[in-house]
């Protein structure tokens, strides 16, 4: 028996690869979405399941692919647990908000509302950290998964107080908040006995911030310049006022094209930076999508959506899936009998926080 | 056949020979190793076409692959494919998609109509407890102008007679609120948005007013209140999550109708009272067509009171030209009524 063996995973042939197609997807989307229907939703954790099952054992990585091992009924048992730790709390910030609002007590009322958007953001941010955490722990390559032990407590404060001072600071932190949290939650992640090691900083990250804040006014610039083109501008205002349409055409620009827009491009240099600056062993790791690739895959979803009458939702996980795969990279080496199984605990609750708070990706 | 195995300890894959033997596979490997697994304790794990992957329910990491030629062999050992789930494995899938539909379509309908059933047994004192934590005394959006709250309450018995006394009784209050709105609230409440009072006049006024009395009286409130908390929250709760409803505040909606006996019973007390529906019918007219006007405005209005030319048209044509109308209020108490908010300062802009 051969003991110890090198796997080079760089080279011509792609270490990652996505080996689904939507025909085959096919049968699970339209089962999926049926069993949605009929369940009244309740379905809807057994269809994500069986949806990471075809898509991570689609994913082939080196010589072996992806294993989901999750399952429906610990992610509707791990929902029903956060439900039942939460709505009380829900319950009741529901009943005192009106009724403060009733009494005229609005200062109390903002307040609790602040409170209640402190603990909101809170949440959040430790569901992502759990759904990564759950996510990896159900994650399978050669009989060996990742996790964590860190229970993500920590990381809620992180993400709280970094996006705190975000918002403070009308979101010109937002890209060191974002790449910071990513090392902080990245780090705290394994593989087998591998440590994740992730050092994004804002480097490179900041001009393409500063597109967003200077978007609105290319556009607003922009659509100036098509009105005054188009004849439509500054007539005297005699019967219907002209001038309506072109402002109304500014703001369409501004809310629904520019800002989107540059964030998008933000995002996309983001993820290439963030694959570039993460390991796990001896394996880095790259990804490639420009903003244009990013724009054709939602274009595309809604596109998909609209065509088949929302039908085409169903697939938009796959998409999303086969669209990271895609242009993820994977170099380096993994020594295979090095590789023994993570020690981590195997969380229970699943995603349920994530659920819950509506932040779960796939 | 030959096959290859993980360990679970170690990512380091494994050349095995397996063989099928009573109830049990059986590994081994050149070296001399060997080992034999239980056929219950070997379950399938979704894997491309081509290969069959076999993994342990009491090891995790454990998994054997093997040709898909392996199926044949194995497949006395190996149970049945678990495929959407056991739960819905059980039936089949054509069977449960019809059992779920039957029971699905049962929980709505009972979620809808249980709660008019049940409305009228809830006894009034539990939902003034409920309507009274929640509305208290308004605090200082309340217009407290004590003429105009009289006034406002002669309107009440003007239209319902006996209304504002008794255990029972109705308790109604203007806000400073610049929305046009009227809403009866859990608990016998029902409370008038500052506009709907200084844009209308009182008798249509007195029409609005007999709408919300018809909806606390039949119970509607608390109707309701019940489907909301029961097959509202349940569909929410599965259709997305409670993170993303969380600011929500209870928005209480009546059926459609719910909304037409109320309609119904309006219309009976402005005839029994003596006031010309006329107003009413001509506010609605005038609201409805606002609404294709100007979507926004006076919108929160129309949520609550779907408004159409056939509700207008209901209250116009109950109009009797023999009858002798009076005026709901008289010169005075329109005016204290009018300037019921004159004196209070806050007032609610959006929240």
């Amino acid at each position: 028996m051969d003991s110890h063996q090198e796997w080079a995973a760089a080279g011509d042939d792609r270490a990652i690869r996505f080996t689904g197609n939507w025909r085959e997807y096919l049968p699970i989307a339209a089962t999926n979405a049926l069993l949605i229907i009929c369940t009244l939703g309740v379905y809807r954790f057994w269809a994500t399941a069986r949806q990471r099952r075809y898509l991570w054992s689609r994913t082939q990585i080196i010589d072996d692919t992806l294993e989901w091992t999750g399952t429906g009924k610990e992610m509707f048992i791990g929902f029903l647990i956060v439900i039942a730790i939460l709505a009380p709390f829900f319950l009741f910030i529901q009943f005192l908000f009106p009724a403060l609002v009733a009494r005229g007590k609005l200062d109390a009322a903002g307040g609790i509302l602040f409170l209640f958007y402190i603990a909101l953001i809170y949440l959040g941010g430790f569901a992502r950290f759990r759904a990564l955490r759950y996510r990896l722990s159900r994650t399978y390559w050669h009989g060996i998964r990742g996790g964590s032990d860190d229970p993500g407590w920590n990381y809620g404060g992180e993400y709280l107080g970094r996006y705190a001072l975000t918002i403070i600071t009308m979101f010109i932190m937002f890209p060191w908040a974002t790449t910071r949290l990513w090392n902080s939650r990245w780090n705290a992640m394994s593989f087998g006995p591998l440590q994740f090691r992730a050092s994004l900083n804002a480097q490179g990250l900041k001009a393409r911030w500063a597109l967003v804040y200077a978007a609105p006014i290319v556009a607003m610039i922009a659509a100036f310049g098509l009105i005054a083109a188009l004849g439509i501008g500054f007539k005297p205002a005699s019967g219907p006022n002209p001038t309506l349409g072109g402002v109304f055409l500014v703001i369409i620009l501004l809310i629904y094209v520019a800002i989107p827009l540059a964030t998008l491009h933000w995002y996309a240099k983001f993820f290439r930076r963030a694959a570039d600056e993460t390991k796990l062993g001896n394996l880095e790791f790259g990804f490639d999508a420009t903003t244009l690739q990013w724009l054709g895959l939602f274009l595309g979803n809604l596109l998909l959506a609209v065509v088949t009458l929302g039908f085409g939702l169903t697939y938009w996980g796959y998409r999303n899936w086969a669209f990271m795969v895609r242009h993820l990279h994977v170099y380096g080496t993994v020594d295979l009998a090095d590789m023994t199984q993570s020690k981590t605990h195997a969380p229970r609750e699943a995603e349920g926080f994530a659920d819950a708070f509506d932040v779960g990706a796939i | 056949m030959d096959g290859k195995l993980y360990d679970g300890v170690t990512a380091h894959p494994h050349d095995v020979r397996v063989k099928a033997a009573d109830g049990r596979i059986e590994l081994s490997q050149a070296t001399g190793w060997s080992d034999s697994v239980e056929g219950n304790l070997l379950k399938r794990m979704d894997a491309p076409a081509g290969t069959l992957r076999l993994g342990r329910t009491d090891i995790s990491g454990w998994r054997l692959m093997l040709p898909a030629e392996a199926e044949v062999e194995l497949a006395g050992l190996l149970g049945k494919h678990e495929r959407y789930g056991r739960w819905i494995d059980r039936f089949g899938l054509g069977p449960a998609l019809a059992i779920g539909a039957v029971v699905t379509a049962s929980v709505v309908a009972i979620g809808y109509i249980a709660p008019h059933w049940i409305a009228p047994h809830v006894p009034m004192s539990w939902e003034r407890n409920v309507g009274t934590a929640i509305v208290g005394d308004f605090g200082t959006i309340r217009c407290r102008d004590a003429k105009g709250q009289k006034a406002l309450e002669d309107l009440v018995e003007r239209v319902a007679p006996g209304a504002t006394r008794g255990p029972d009784a109705i308790k109604v209050a203007a806000l400073n609120v610049p929305i046009f709105n009227a809403a009866a609230l859990p608990g016998g409440y029902i409370v008038v948005f500052k506009p709907a009072i200084t844009e209308t006049d009182s008798d249509a006024l007195a029409g609005v007013l007999a709408h919300e009395i018809a909806h606390v009286r039949r119970r509607h409130v608390t109707e309701a209140m019940i489907r909301e908390f029961g097959i509202g929250a349940l569909i929410r709760l599965f259709a997305g999550g409670v993170g993303a409803n969380a600011e929500q505040i209870v928005a209480l909606s009546y059926t459609r109708d719910n909304e037409a006996q109320a309609d119904s019973d309006a219309i009976a007390m402005l005839k029994r009272a003596g006031i010309s529906p006329k107003p009413t019918a001509a506010l609605f007219d005038r609201l409805s067509k606002l609404d294709v006007k100007a979507p926004g405005f006076s919108s929160e209005f129309l949520q609550s009171h779907p408004l159409s030319d056939k509700r207008a048209r209901k209250f116009a044509a109950s109009f009797d030209p023999h009858a002798s109308y009076s005026p709901a209020l008289s010169r005075d108490d329109q005016d204290a009524l009018f300037d019921v908010c004159r004196k209070s300062k806050a007032s609610l802009t959006a929240f």
